[in-house]
Parts: C-alpha cells; sequence; structure tokens
C-alpha cells in the first residue's frame, strides 16, 4: 500500500517548488500599444494611386503588392475576369516573351503570386533586394500593360470546366487538410446557388469573348483610383517612392469603377446535405449568410464569433467537443464578410465518423446558448485582449504587414478609420453587445450544414 | 544564479569573411544559466511585439516500442494545465488524480497479469486474442467515474487562455522527433507572462483529460491515413532505417491505446529539466532585461541528472534494399533514397545545394528520355528535413505511366551514377545557392520562423552551427557536389521504392 501511495504521489504532485502568482495577479502592464500612422508610409500620386512604403531592413529582401478593387464579379461580360487572372498568372509584357518573364522571375528566385476573390484582386511579388529595380519594372508594366491574348481566354475555360467531383479518391479534395475545404466550397455552392457570387462563366461564355473584352475589364479596372501598393523590405523609400512617380506617370485616369452592390441570397431553413466519402473521417461545415456589417456592429459581432468559436483557441465550442469529449482536433467559427455584398459565417469540424452528429449537436448547442444568455466577464476579458492586443498588433507587426493591411483598408474604406478606433470598439464591447450581436447574426434556423463522409443524421 | 557563460556570435562572425557574414548576420546573444537552462536574444529595438519559444531536447526519439507518438502526446497533455492554472479546487483534485493514479497502477497489473489473453498473435490482426478482461473493465470504468470528477473541478482554459486574453497570438507547440516546443508572440512588455506559464508548465504540469486527449491523436492518425501515401511512405521510412526512430511515424492507434500516466510522467520528469530546455527571444527585449526574469521563474530549478541523448548510430549501409508497393490508388512511382548526414557534419550543408540544383537537371533528363512524370527531391522524413543524426535524400519521381516505372528507375539511376562522375553546370549550381539564400532571407524577415530555426539547430547540434551552414552553402561548389553525390550514392547506402498497380491492401 505504501508503495502504491508514493507511485500516486508521482502522479499527482508535481515538483510544485515556488510560489507562482495567477495572471492576473501579476500586474502586467496596460497595453501601451500604438499603431503606425498611415501617414508615415502613405505616397499619394497626382492620378490618385495611393502607395504605402515602409523600409524593413533585417535581410535584402522586397515585396511589392498591388491591391486592386475588382474581382471574379466585377466583370459586365462573363468570363473576363477569369482570363485576365490567366494572363496576370502567366505574365508576360507580350504574349512572346512569356517565357522570358518566367525565366526572369526564376533567375532571380522571386516569389509570385496572383490570388483574385469575388470583389478584389492581389498581385504580390517578393524579390532580394539586387534584383529590385528590374523587379520594379516588370510588376509596374504587368500591372499598366499586361499582355492578354485569345490564349488566357482558352486556358481560362479549359481550368473552369467542370473538374470530376472526386470526395472520395488520393487525388481528389477528401484528403486530411483538404477534405474541410471540400466542404467549405460545397457550403458555398450552397449558400450562393444562383447568386451572381455562385454563378461560374460557361464554355459559352467563354466562346463568346475576345482579348479586347478582357482587355477592356483590365483598362476600367486597374485604374490608378482603384487600387493600392505596398512596398516594403531592404529599401531606400525615398528612392522607391521617387520610382513610383516615374513608373506611374501619366497613367490611365480613367473614372473608377462603382463596385457592385449585390442582394443577400434567399434565406432557407435548416437543412443536411450530404456528400458520401469512403475516407475514414467525415467533415462538416455549417452555417448561413452573412449581410453587410455596419461599423457599429463589428466589434460585438468579432467579439461573440471569439468567444464562441475563434479559431482553434480556448473557446466555447472547443471545450465542448475537444475538451470533454476528445470528438475533435478542432471546431472552429469563421466570419467571412464581403467588401460589399453578403458575406458567409459558418462553423466548421470533422472527425471519426461515429461522432460527427454529437460534434453538429454540441456545436449547436453553444449556437443557442450565445443567443440565449450574457458572456461572462471572464470571456469578455479574455476575448477583448486577444482581438485588440493579439490579433490587431499582428497585422502592424512590421514594414511588411503594416504596409499591406493599410493598402488593403485604404483600398476597402477610403480611409484608416476603422483601424484607427478598432481598440476603442472592442474595449467598448459590453455583456449585453455579445448577445445583441448573437440574436442578429446567428440564425439557427437557417443553417446550412454540409456533411463530406460519414452517415446522414437527423437535424 | 550565476552566468556562467555569455557569448555573442559577433566573436565568431570575425572567423568568417566580412561580405558572407554581412549576408547571414544572426546577432544572437546567449547566456546559459547555472542550472543549465541556456537563454537566446535576438534584440529588435523598438519592436513592440516578441516571439517566445522553449524549446527541449525530447521527441520520438526518445520513446520506447509500444509508446511510439507519446512524446507528441506529452506535447498534448502539457496543455492541461497546472495546480495553479486550471483548477477550481486544487486540494480535491488532487486526491482525485491519486485515485487515478492508483487505479491505473492495477490496470498495468492486470495487464501484464492476462498478457497470454490479450498480446495479439495474429499476423494479420485476426482477432485471435482476447480484447479485455472483467478486471479491465472495471478498472476502466472507475477511471473514467474518476476523471468525470476531475473535469467537475477544471477552471476552464488552463494555460492557453491566459496567453489569448493578454494578446498572446501564433499560440502553438510542436513534437517531432528530435524537439518539442512551445510558441507564443505577445506584447514585449507582457513577455513575463511567457516565464510564469512556462515555467509552471516545465515543472507542474498535470494530465488532466488523459484518455479524451488520448482520443485527438486517434483523429490526427486517422487523418493522416486518410492519405494512401501515407502507410507507402512509413514503409519506405522504415526500409531506409534499422535503428534510428527518426524513420518511424507518430505513433499506431494500438500504441495510443497502450499510453499510460506513469510512462508519460517518467519522460516529463526526465525530459523537462532546466539543463535540456532552452528559452529564445527575437523581438523588442534585451538580454539584460531577459536575463533577471528568466532567473525568476527558472532559477530556483535544480540542474537534474543530465537526459540521456540519443546518439543515433545506425548499422553501417551494408546492401541495396527495394520495396514493392502494389497500389491501386496511389499514382505509380520510382523513389530512391540514399542517407546522408546529419546537421554538424561537414557534408551535410552540401545536400540541401544538390537538392536544389540536381532536381531542375534530373527533370530535363527524364523528360528528354520520354518519360511523363514530376520530379521531387527532398529531405524530408515524416514532416521533417533536417536532423542532427543520419536521414535521407529522397529523389522521387510520380509518374504517370506504370509502364514507364522500369525505364525510369534506369534512367534516375543512370543520372545519379554520372552525378558522381560529372560536375553540374555551374549555372545550375549558382542558381541554386541563390535560391538557397532567398529562402533562408524569407525565414530570416519572420522572427516565428527565424527562431524555430536557432532553437532546431541548437536541437540537432548548436545553434553557432547555423550561420556556418548558410556560409558553407553558399560555398559550395560543382565539384564539391560531384564529390558528395559520388561518396553517397552508392548501391549499398541506397533504398529504392516503387510502387505498382496492382492488388488493394487491406
Amino acid at each position: 500500500m505504501k508503495r502504491l501511495l508514493l507511485i500516486a504521489a508521482l502522479f499527482a504532485a508535481p515538483a510544485f517548488s515556488q510560489e507562482l502568482p495567477h495572471p492576473r495577479d501579476m500586474d502586467l502592464p496596460e497595453s501601451n500599444y500604438t499603431r503606425p500612422d498611415p501617414v508615415d508610409y502613405q505616397l499619394v500620386l497626382e492620378n490618385g494611386l495611393i502607395a504605402y512604403v515602409a523600409a524593413a531592413d533585417q535581410v535584402p529582401l522586397v515585396t511589392m503588392s498591388a491591391f486592386i478593387r475588382a474581382g471574379k464579379v466585377s466583370d459586365d461580360k462573363q468570363g473576363s475576369a477569369e482570363a485576365l487572372l490567366d494572363a496576370l498568372q502567366n505574365p508576360g509584357l507580350s504574349e512572346t516573351d512569356r517565357d522570358d518573364f518566367k525565366v526572369t522571375l526564376k533567375r532571380m528566385t522571386a516569389e509570385f503570386s496572383v490570388e483574385m476573390h469575388d470583389e478584389w484582386t492581389e498581385i504580390t511579388l517578393n524579390v532580394p533586394a539586387e534584383d529590385l529595380d528590374e523587379a520594379l519594372s516588370m510588376f509596374t508594366g504587368l500591372l499598366r500593360d499586361p499582355a492578354i491574348s485569345a490564349a488566357n481566354i482558352e486556358r481560362a475555360a479549359s481550368s473552369a470546366a467542370p473538374a470530376d467531383s472526386d470526395l472520395g479518391g488520393e487525388s481528389g479534395p477528401a484528403l486530411y487538410a483538404g477534405s474541410l475545404d471540400a466542404a467549405v466550397e460545397r457550403f458555398y455552392e450552397i449558400l450562393y446557388n444562383k447568386h451572381p457570387y455562385g454563378v461560374q462563366p460557361t464554355a459559352q461564355d467563354f466562346a463568346d469573348l475576345d482579348a479586347a473584352d478582357v482587355a477592356g475589364f483590365h483598362a476600367s479596372t486597374f485604374v490608378p483610383g482603384n487600387m493600392t501598393l505596398a512596398v516594403a523590405g531592404n529599401i531606400d523609400v525615398d528612392e522607391i517612392n521617387g520610382r513610383l512617380v516615374d513608373l506611374f506617370a501619366g497613367w490611365n485616369t480613367a473614372a473608377v469603377p462603382k463596385p457592385k452592390q449585390l442582394p443577400s441570397p434567399a434565406a432557407a431553413k435548416t437543412t443536411l446535405h450530404h456528400f458520401p466519402s469512403d475516407k475514414l473521417q467525415a467533415w462538416l461545415v455549417f452555417g448561413h449568410d452573412l449581410p453587410q456589417v455596419p461599423l457599429e456592429d463589428q466589434a460585438a459581432l468579432e467579439v461573440m464569433n471569439y468567444i464562441l468559436a475563434g479559431g482553434h483557441l480556448w473557446t466555447r465550442m472547443t471545450i465542448e467537443t475537444r475538451y470533454k469529449y476528445g470528438y475533435t482536433n478542432d471546431a472552429s467559427g469563421f466570419l467571412e464578410d464581403k467588401w460589399f455584398g453578403p458575406g458567409g459565417y459558418n462553423f466548421r469540424s470533422y472527425s471519426r465518423p461515429e461522432v460527427i452528429s454529437e460534434i453538429y449537436e454540441n456545436m449547436m448547442d453553444e449556437v443557442i446558448r450565445i443567443r440565449s444568455e450574457e458572456v461572462t466577464a471572464k470571456e469578455l476579458f479574455v476575448a477583448k485582449g486577444a482581438l485588440a492586443e493579439g490579433k490587431f498588433q499582428v497585422a502592424y507587426l512590421d514594414g511588411y504587414a503594416a504596409t499591406r493591411s493599410f493598402a488593403v483598408e485604404r483600398l476597402r474604406y477610403g480611409n484608416h478609420n476603422r483601424s484607427a478606433s478598432y481598440v476603442e470598439r472592442i474595449r467598448g464591447v459590453a455583456e449585453d453587445d455579445v448577445l445583441k450581436a448573437a440574436r442578429k447574426y446567428l440564425r439557427p434556423d437557417e443553417m446550412q450544414v454540409v456533411l463530406v463522409g460519414g452517415d446522414a443524421f437527423p437535424l | 544564479m550565476r552566468i556562467i557563460r555569455h557569448l555573442s556570435i559577433l566573436a565568431v562572425a570575425l572567423l568568417v569573411s566580412p561580405a558572407i557574414a554581412q549576408n547571414y548576420d544572426l546577432p544572437i546573444r546567449e547566456h546559459v544559466f547555472e542550472n543549465g537552462l541556456r537563454l537566446l536574444v535576438i534584440e529588435r529595438p523598438g519592436e513592440q511585439r516578441v516571439v517566445s519559444k522553449i524549446f527541449t531536447d525530447m521527441g520520438a526519439l526518445n520513446e520506447t516500442p509500444g509508446q511510439f507518438g507519446a512524446a507528441h502526446f506529452l506535447e498534448h497533455l502539457m496543455f492541461k494545465g497546472t495546480p495553479t492554472l486550471g483548477s477550481t479546487d486544487w486540494k480535491r483534485e488532487k486526491a482525485l488524480h491519486q485515485q487515478i493514479g492508483v487505479a491505473e497502477d492495477a490496470l498495468i497489473e492486470e495487464l501484464n497479469r492476462s498478457r497470454n489473453d490479450l498480446r495479439q498473435r495474429g499476423v494479420f490482426h485476426d482477432d485471435q486474442h482476447q480484447e479485455t478482461t472483467p478486471r479491465l473493465e472495471e478498472l476502466r470504468t472507475l477511471i473514467d467515474s474518476l476523471n468525470q470528477q476531475v473535469l467537475e473541478l477544471n477552471d476552464e482554459g488552463p494555460t492557453k487562455i491566459w496567453y489569448q486574453a493578454y494578446g498572446g497570438s501564433r499560440l502553438t507547440a510542436t513534437t517531432e522527433q528530435e524537439y518539442m516546443k512551445f510558441d507564443l508572440d505577445l506584447p514585449a512588455d507582457r513577455v513575463e507572462l511567457f516565464l510564469r506559464v512556462e515555467a509552471d508548465r516545465m515543472q507542474n504540469s498535470v494530465f488532466r483529460n488523459f484518455d479524451a486527449e488520448r482520443m485527438i491523436l486517434v483523429e490526427q492518425r486517422l487523418g493522416d491515413l486518410n492519405r494512401a501515401e501515407t502507410e507507402y511512405r512509413e514503409a519506405m521510412n522504415s526500409l531506409v532505417g534499422r535503428a534510428s526512430m527518426v524513420y518511424v511515424p507518430e505513433g499506431y492507434a494500438n500504441d495510443f491505446e497502450q499510453y499510460t500516466r506513469r510512462y508519460q510522467r517518467e519522460l516529463y520528469e526526465t525530459y523537462f529539466v532546466p539543463n535540456n530546455t532552452t528559452l529564445i527571444f527575437i523581438g523588442g527585449v534585451t538580454l539584460e532585461d531577459m536575463t533577471p526574469l528568466v532567473e525568476k521563474y527558472f532559477g530556483h530549478m535544480q540542474r537534474r541528472p543530465e537526459p540521456a541523448r540519443y546518439q543515433g548510430r545506425e548499422p553501417l549501409p551494408s546492401a541495396e534494399k527495394r520495396l514493392n508497393w502494389r497500389s491501386d490508388t496511389l499514382a505509380p512511382r520510382v523513389e530512391i533514397r540514399y542517407q546522408v548526414p546529419g546537421v554538424g557534419h561537414p557534408d551535410r550543408p552540401g545536400f540541401d545545394v544538390l537538392a536544389e540544383a540536381f532536381e531542375a537537371h534530373l527533370q530535363s533528363v527524364v523528360s528528354a528520355a520520354g518519360i511523363e512524370g514530376k520530379l521531387d527531391i527532398n529531405t524530408r522524413v515524416v514532416h521533417t528535413s533536417r536532423f542532427g543524426v543520419p536521414a535521407s535524400i529522397n529523389i522521387e519521381l510520380v509518374l504517370k505511366d506504370a509502364a514507364q516505372i522500369a525505364k525510369a528507375e534506369n534512367v534516375l539511376l543512370d543520372e545519379l551514377q554520372r552525378l558522381g562522375e560529372e560536375k553540374l553546370p555551374a549555372d545550375d549550381v549558382a542558381l541554386a545557392v541563390k535560391k538557397l539564400r532567398t529562402q533562408w532571407y524569407r525565414i530570416a524577415v519572420d522572427p516565428n520562423a527565424l527562431a524555430f530555426q536557432i532553437g532546431h539547430f541548437q536541437i540537432m547540434d548548436s545553434w553557432q552551427t547555423l550561420q556556418p551552414y548558410l556560409e558553407a552553402r553558399d560555398a559550395t561548389s560543382e565539384a564539391d557536389l560531384r564529390e558528395l553525390a559520388g561518396k553517397y550514392f552508392v548501391a549499398r547506402n541506397r533504398s529504392i521504392g516503387v510502387v505498382l498497380p496492382g492488388e488493394s491492401r487491406p
């Protein structure tokens, strides 16, 4: 018996040899964080183009990004955006020098990416500082005058052709990481069914398109007032500012297009959409659309989501699925707003198939609970700290992050008021604000529930 | 606590040429405390945040058979709090943990007593053994019941929640073959919180929700097994290595069932000692700031017997090995692996250059031979690309047509042999060196990624190896690559895997 007790002590009595204060009692300093001032980075050209430029000298690299307020739903003639995307992803200043462009990027050891969302596009080039001059000229040339031809339309048409919907095969999306993405894709296909965000160009759309249409789309959207730039790295800021003035001098001063304001999708009652798969796990995504959120609601909504299901952290949904029961590695919530139209608010998890219905039930219970009662003071304290002093600060961590954040904010909102007031707005959220946000933006009776794998279950 | 060593890499930098030093300047400052705890700081004055990491020199290499994946599981358990973080009534909770410990001892005794009934005898998992005994079920029910009582005493949010509350971000942890680490990025003026929580975690972790968390490993394992590649890769890893746990995956479901609190506690007590630990900070702090703070929270910890570190003794390569893997879901492929030395060996940096320079060249040779396939050359085993012990370089060619397998194997082998006889084009090598240099800058610009590299090199060899390692890559020539290929790309050091179409596996 004595031996057993000794071993038991080993299990339960760690070498607790120091009195440690509780984090609440450590007198940690109040945050004295100040967001960088965008004016310190801002360059406004005569034609209205705004750039944010910062020196970040730790390593001899430079990143240049362009943000354009035009995306897949911005074209008037279907398929133009996708064809332009192809022209940007396979860059060349003329059709004949596409290979040269790629060879040059390879020689520079550059990283180049183009990402086109529904309403905006981001183009980024990262190069060693020794290649800055050449890279900046190429980058600017690509923005101003990309080579556009029938080949872009053909490639866009072929990549838009429907792929085999393989949720069970090795080459399909139903892999560990990819299957959740597949479930999210299904969720948005259902949410945006027949909505402009869900409409894909058809083969006929591409057949009806010519290079002039694509060039016209570029000319009307890649204009100074519809674009911002971010340049950061091992640079002389004055020199870069001068280069930008020269490179964009005399460029397009066409009118800034008005973004499309799209309506909310039709509301639908809670429905399960099951996609069988023969994998060892099942993936769950459920939620509904998220209307445009007015500024006065944004902070409370963000705090509410953090408490309910902030990504892979200590949240209500994590506690009720992972911590207590070991059902899943993750149960998180995602506020995915759009710039001008309805976004989505969805919750995601995955598990061995036999417990997926319990996961759904527990997550939905938390949706109901947060709409029924006020959150605790502790939950509020944690969420506010995490958002105002964690996530927010990281967005301005260094010159690269700050210039990017400013460029995106300016393009989307036309000013920097939101980031200027963010901390104050988050700090001002009270328990009843969270309850109101939950009641306003969570609609438990209108959940579209996507299940990939496992067995269908009653809702 | 007396500071017994204080070294700046600037002194090391004097040994290298000014041009190179400028490329890879790492102003790391170090204190090693009397109890063996190592503190590394890169000061970035004016930055408002600080990246903070704590590395422990232990991982899968330190596990014993039957407990594979236990180090990774220990990392999960170390998120469950301490007596002061996570309990509403530690006195009552402690008594429950003692009862769980006693019940688990009885469980282990029953498992031992009934071993001849329970142990697996059948090769094909054909259930010729007994799954359980009434006594085992009784004890498991008891432990479940005690766990439930513990849960009722848990204060939600044992450790992570305080990092969240005070502005922490990138709250992650990782366990690989050679290390475990916990990560955080937080406001620099609150760095003391990291020290308070990590010192507590290092000494006072309470393994709450043991059985529920065990199921999270099952989830992660199922996720791995969703890839048809996983089992093939595990078989390849096992083919290459005969002794080193570098090649063994993160554990099998059967091992997860065997985990005990006792074994986890043994790992914890053995390896989580100050003289096996490195703290790394990059950001708005100074060494002078950090030294007294570290002392405040870790200074009372006594230097403990040095844990036996894995020595990495693989038998000498003695014969070519071969795996014929049949699969209807995996694309046909040919893969050739050679063992390569670990970080700390002078030949190791050259393999980074070789992989970069040779991949494009070999891809063009394969295409010129009329073989349709995508080539990848890497040094990855499970998730990790560098080790302190020997690992492998992997030349992987995924084919469109299984009929080309034999031809592809011959082309690869011929070209690998030629590489030991003829130099690669100088331009290819120069471009590979530039690419690696740029890749390094992309790491170094991110304090989180940089801190990881510093900690990883400390585990693999020494943080002071990092800069010379990068410089050695820069200095690698075509002749060096030819020499490496001639030395290592030999038949007795080779493992070949081919994926053939054929029968489906159970």
